[in-house]
Order: C-alpha cells, then sequence, then structure tokens
C-alpha cells in the first residue's frame, strides 16, 4: 500500500512540482497546437510527395506527440530537481529509488496518451481520417504502449541529469532522432540499415507500426508483435534507467558529483 | 543498537578531486575534511561551528549518507553511515539555510504531503503530523498558497517541517538562520531549543555565536578541516580569558591599518567586520595591557564613530581558535 500511494500521490505530486508546462497557456502551446501544426504540415508535404497517405502521417505523428510529454517529461522528472536544489532532499529519502522515480514516470505516460489522442482525433476532424470503431481499443493500446515507452525512455535520459549537467541537450538531439529513425514520418524502409537498427530500440517505433496496423482495421494478433517490441523496449528503458539512477547516486556520494546536494 | 551516543566519528576525512579543463584537464586534490573525531550524546543540541570553507557542510554531509568518507568511520544511533545507509536515513532529518530545496511550484503543504511520502510517514499519520508541524513553524493558514510567494523566513520554516516529518531522532541543521530576519531567527532559536528538550539530538552548524551561545551544549570549532576546539560554550569562553577587546566604529580602515594593529604590543588578534559602509574592527589585547590609545593613535585620520572596551565574548574566543589554526 505505501509503495502504491508513492508511485500514485507521489508521482502526481512530482508531476506537478516539476513538469514546466502545466500552465494552460504552455500546455495547450506546446503539447496541443505543436504536435497538430506538425501533424498538419507532414501531412501536406506527404501529399506534395506522393511519400504516403494522410493516416501514414495521421497515425505516425499521433504517436509521435505522446514523445514531447514523455521524453521531456521524464527529462524534467529527474533533471529539475537541480533546479530547485531539492534533490539531496529526495535522495535522503530512505524509500526505494526505482519506485520513486518509476511513479514519476505514470503522469507523463498518462499525459503523452491524453495527447496522442487529442493529435488522432484532429487528424480525425481537419484531415477526415476514417477509423473503424472497433480499432480503437487496439489503437489505445498501442499509444498508451508508445506513452509508456517514451516516460522511461526520458527517465533515462533524466538519470543522466545526475551525472551530467547538459542533459537538455541529450533531450533536444533524442527528440530529433524520433522524429528520424522511428518510422513516423519517414518510411523506414528508405532508411540505411544502421538506422534502421538504431530506430528498432527507440521507443514509439514499433507502437506506431502496431497503430498502424490496428487503424488499417487488422486484429490484435497483426499489431500483437509490434505490441510487444514496443513494451519490450518500455521495459528496457525502465531497467537501465534504474540502473543509471543507482550507479550515478552511488557515484555522486563517492565523487561528491552533485553540487546541488 | 544501544549506543549512547547518537552521533559517532573518528578520523573522519573527506577529499575532493576536481579536474577542470578538456584539452588540458587540470587535477586538484582538496582535502575539505582531514579526521574529525566527535561524538553526540543522544538529545544534545552540539554546534559545529567554523568560518566558510571550514569544512562542516562536508562533515554534515557525510553523517547524514549524502558523501561518501575517504577514510574514518561514522555512526547514526550505532547506524554505519556507509554500510547502513538505509537505517541511518530513517532516523536523521536534515534541514540547510537558504531559498532552494523546496518545489515553488508546489504549496507548503503539498510540498510536506510529497515528502512525508518519500520519508515514509505512514498515510493515517500525515494529516495530523503536517498540522502539528505546520502549526509549530508558525505557517497554519499559509499552508494553501505557492511556495514561490514565501518570504525567506517562512521558507525556512518549511524546511524545518520538512525536516522534522518523520520524527527524525537526528536533526542536522547546516546554518538554518542564514539570511532570516531578527524576529524568524529569535523564533528559530525557540524552535530549535524545543526540539531538544524534546528529546531530539541536534547538530547544528551556524556562522552567528550568539545563536551557538544561547542554544548549543557543547560547541565544536573546526578550521581547516580539523576540529579546532571542543567544550561547552562557557568552556570555550575562557580560551579568551586574559584578554580586553576594544571594539571600533569606523570607515575605511585599510587592510594596512589592520596589519600594523597586530604588531602592536600587547595585541593578540584583530578583526574587521564589514556592516555595508561601516566596518567594525575588534582588538584583541593582553587583558593588563591597554592598548586602546595606541590603536586609536594608529588609526588617525580615519573617520571612526564608538568606541568600546569590554570583556571577550564566545565570537571572540571563536575567532582566537580560528586564527590560531
Amino acid at each position: 500500500m505505501k509503495t502504491l500511494r508513492l508511485i500514485g500521490i507521489g508521482g502526481a505530486l512530482a508531476y506537478r512540482a516539476l513538469f514546466n508546462w502545466t500552465t494552460p497557456a504552455m500546455y495547450v502551446g506546446t503539447l496541443l497546437a505543436g504536435p497538430t501544426f506538425q501533424l498538419l504540415f507532414f501531412a501536406y508535404l506527404g501529399r506534395q510527395l506522393q511519400v504516403a497517405d494522410d493516416r501514414f502521417f495521421i497515425v505516425g505523428n499521433a504517436v509521435l506527440a505522446a514523445s514531447t510529454a514523455g521524453v521531456f517529461g521524464g527529462t524534467m522528472a529527474v533533471a529539475n530537481e537541480r533546479r530547485y536544489g531539492t534533490l539531496g532532499h529526495v535522495l535522503l529519502s530512505p524509500r526505494s529509488r526505482t519506485v520513486i522515480f518509476w511513479g514519476r514516470v505514470l503522469p507523463y505516460a498518462g499525459n503523452g496518451l491524453l495527447i496522442t489522442a487529442f493529435t488522432l482525433g484532429m487528424g480525425v476532424l481537419l484531415l477526415g481520417l476514417r477509423l473503424p470503431l472497433d480499432a480503437l481499443p487496439g489503437l489505445a493500446l498501442a499509444l498508451a504502449a508508445g506513452s509508456l515507452a517514451c516516460g522511461f525512455f526520458g527517465l533515462t535520459l533524466g538519470a543522466l541529469g545526475l551525472r551530467f549537467r547538459d542533459v537538455w541537450v541529450v533531450s533536444n538531439v533524442s527528440a530529433s532522432l524520433l522524429l528520424l529513425l522511428t518510422g513516423v514520418n519517414v518510411p523506414r524502409e528508405g532508411l540505411p540499415a544502421w538506422m534502421i537498427s538504431v530506430g528498432q530500440l527507440l521507443p514509439i517505433t514499433h507502437a506506431a507500426e502496431a497503430a498502424r496496423r490496428f487503424a488499417a482495421g487488422e486484429g490484435l494478433s497483426a499489431a500483437a508483435p509490434q505490441l510487444g517490441w514496443e513494451l519490450l523496449v518500455g521495459a528496457g528503458y525502465a531497467l537501465l534507467a534504474a540502473a543509471l539512477l543507482r550507479i550515478f547516486e552511488a557515484e555522486s556520494r563517492r565523487r561528491a558529483s552533485l553540487e546541488t546536494l | 543498537m544501544g549506543s549512547e551516543y547518537a552521533i559517532e566519528a573518528e578520523g573522519l576525512r573527506r577529499v575532493y578531486r576536481t579536474r577542470t579543463g578538456w584539452l588540458r584537464p587540470r587535477r586538484e586534490m582538496v582535502e575539505a575534511v582531514r579526521g574529525v573525531d566527535l561524538t553526540v550524546r543522544r538529545g544534545e543540541l552540539f554546534g559545529l561551528l567554523g568560518p566558510n570553507g571550514a569544512g562542516k557542510t562536508t562533515t554534515i554531509k557525510m553523517l547524514n549518507t549524502l558523501l561518501i568518507p575517504t577514510s574514518g568511520t561514522a555512526r547514526i544511533n550505532g547506524f554505519d553511515v556507509v554500510r547502513d545507509t538505509r537505517e541511518v536515513r530513517r532516523r536523521i532529518g536534515y534541514v540547510f539555510g537558504g531559498d532552494r530545496g523546496l518545489y515553488d511550484r508546489l504549496s507548503g503543504l503539498d510540498n510536506l504531503r510529497y515528502f512525508a511520502e518519500l520519508y515514509g510517514v505512514p498515510a493515517r499519520d500525515q494529516k495530523r503530523r503536517i498540522a502539528e508541524l505546520l502549526e509549530l513553524v508558525g505557517l497554519t493558514g499559509r499552508e494553501r498558497e505557492p511556495v514561490d510567494g514565501y518570504s525567506r523566513g517562512m521558507r525556512q520554516r518549511l524546511h524545518i517541517a520538512r525536516g522534522l516529518l518523520h520524527r527524525p531522532e537526528v536533526l542536522f541543521l547546516d546554518e538554518p538562520s542564514i539570511g532570516v530576519d531578527p524576529v524568524a531567527a529569535r523564533e528559530l532559536r525557540q524552535t530549535v531549543a524545543g526540539l531538544a528538550a524534546s528529546g531530539t539530538t541536534v547538530l547544528l552548524t551556524t556562522h552567528y555565536m550568539a545563536e551557538a551561545d544561547e542554544l548549543c551544549d557543547r560547541i565544536a570549532v573546526i578550521a581547516d578541516g580539523r576540529i579546532q576546539a571542543l567544550g561547552t560554550p562557557a568552556e570555550l569562553r575562557h580560551r579568551a580569558d586574559g584578554r580586553r577587546v576594544v571594539e571600533i566604529e569606523a570607515y575605511g580602515v585599510p587592510d594596512t591599518a589592520v596589519a600594523a594593529l597586530r604588531d602592536l604590543p600587547g595585541v593578540r588578534e584583530t578583526a574587521l567586520e564589514e556592516r555595508g559602509a561601516l566596518q567594525l574592527l575588534t582588538v584583541q589585547s593582553d587583558a593588563h595591557v591597554d592598548v586602546q590609545g595606541d590603536v586609536l593613535r594608529e588609526l588617525a585620520g580615519i573617520r571612526l564613530g564608538r568606541v568600546n572596551s569590554r570583556e571577550p565574548t564566545l565570537e571572540d574566543a571563536y575567532v582566537a581558535i580560528v586564527n590560531a589554526s
């Protein structure tokens, strides 16, 4: 019960404390309007260049929309502790670091899911995408898996913030890599082999593929392998984040590397 | 663990290694703490005094598990700070001075709720405990306001409430009254005294001698990474026995004049404190030598204010100890 409270209540309070974009203007501008215009940009560009149909871009960008909240939110979940000078107090907690920080990912993942659903809705409204009703549960599952994986990916980047002060550089580069390598806007078949390999290990690559299958009316059995891969990638980042947090915390005690303690 | 001491440190030492530059990295080694031995009894209010960079905060960070000692050992209520980290953390609270260390966007109440979760305060006790602490630190009625709008004194009181959430047996207070106005500082001292009276062991670092004199059962003066003196405030004051102090308010005393004062016969210590435009010059001398006339002659041509001759205080003893280190 105490663990659940730390994940639930602790995660929600940490989200309000550390997420920079909670004000209505920042939230709407950064997390709703931005992804919608990005979706329109790629959809019209796709029409112009005849790379793929609208569904490819709408579903791809809807999945990608989760990444802003997840990647940057996950980073903020650790890195902003430096900004407030609270990291030392958090590290003095006798509770499990893994539970504390994994709990922080859930609100960002939920947020990502909300944003991704909004972006998909805008695709339906503005570009006339038709989705079979029975595809919606599967789509929701794929979007949720992508959002969760993005949150843990962001937490991994945030963990780097325990060691490197300029972790935002890594987050910015990562956001661009997600745009390029995950197949949300650039068909992966056209990418060099090494880029395809890197993309396999990034969040949302498999979620986008699974979501496209659901949106095309294919059932769970067709999308399940990609869904499974996405969950596996998310779990991998969750473990990597936990390991990095542990390593960097131990290092900070040895080397006094957290100047904000 | 049944140790009679709440805090035990033996040969505590901490070296920082720094590296600057990329192409030609320069490595430096700074020995911040050079073998600190101290014991603090359960329920004692113990002061750790020292100038900036003396090693106070590093010592506290080793005792509260945030830093691993380079060598030496330390125990909190019998638990080793390196091996039994979790057990130590359950038993300690840590409060430091300054504006940072709180979540500005959250209210005071939500800050406490969050740290109550982090420090494992049982859910059924949280509401009552938080209300008690808000009352204790005088923030009742302001707890729903964002911390962003809190004054420095309010932030400091919230820091203390946070540090006490899980009823720590040992409380580390690292310069808690820094930058706090005199009224808030007095309230803070009352709170700290109340905690010690209720059985909490308190290790306090401060720059304010009056604060240490009023509160502490014993004081250790640390300078250059070593404990230079340890005793009750009265015992430390005796270090300045046989001395006399002349205090002079002045404007624009050059360093050369201060150096010249040190060479006067009978002068033991000099200190110059800046107080805005005003400077407070303190000259300690042997009690049997009247140096006032000589001092005023050395300061001829400098604008002076009040001149006062008095018995030495704890602060004078502290200056003598630090200067001798």
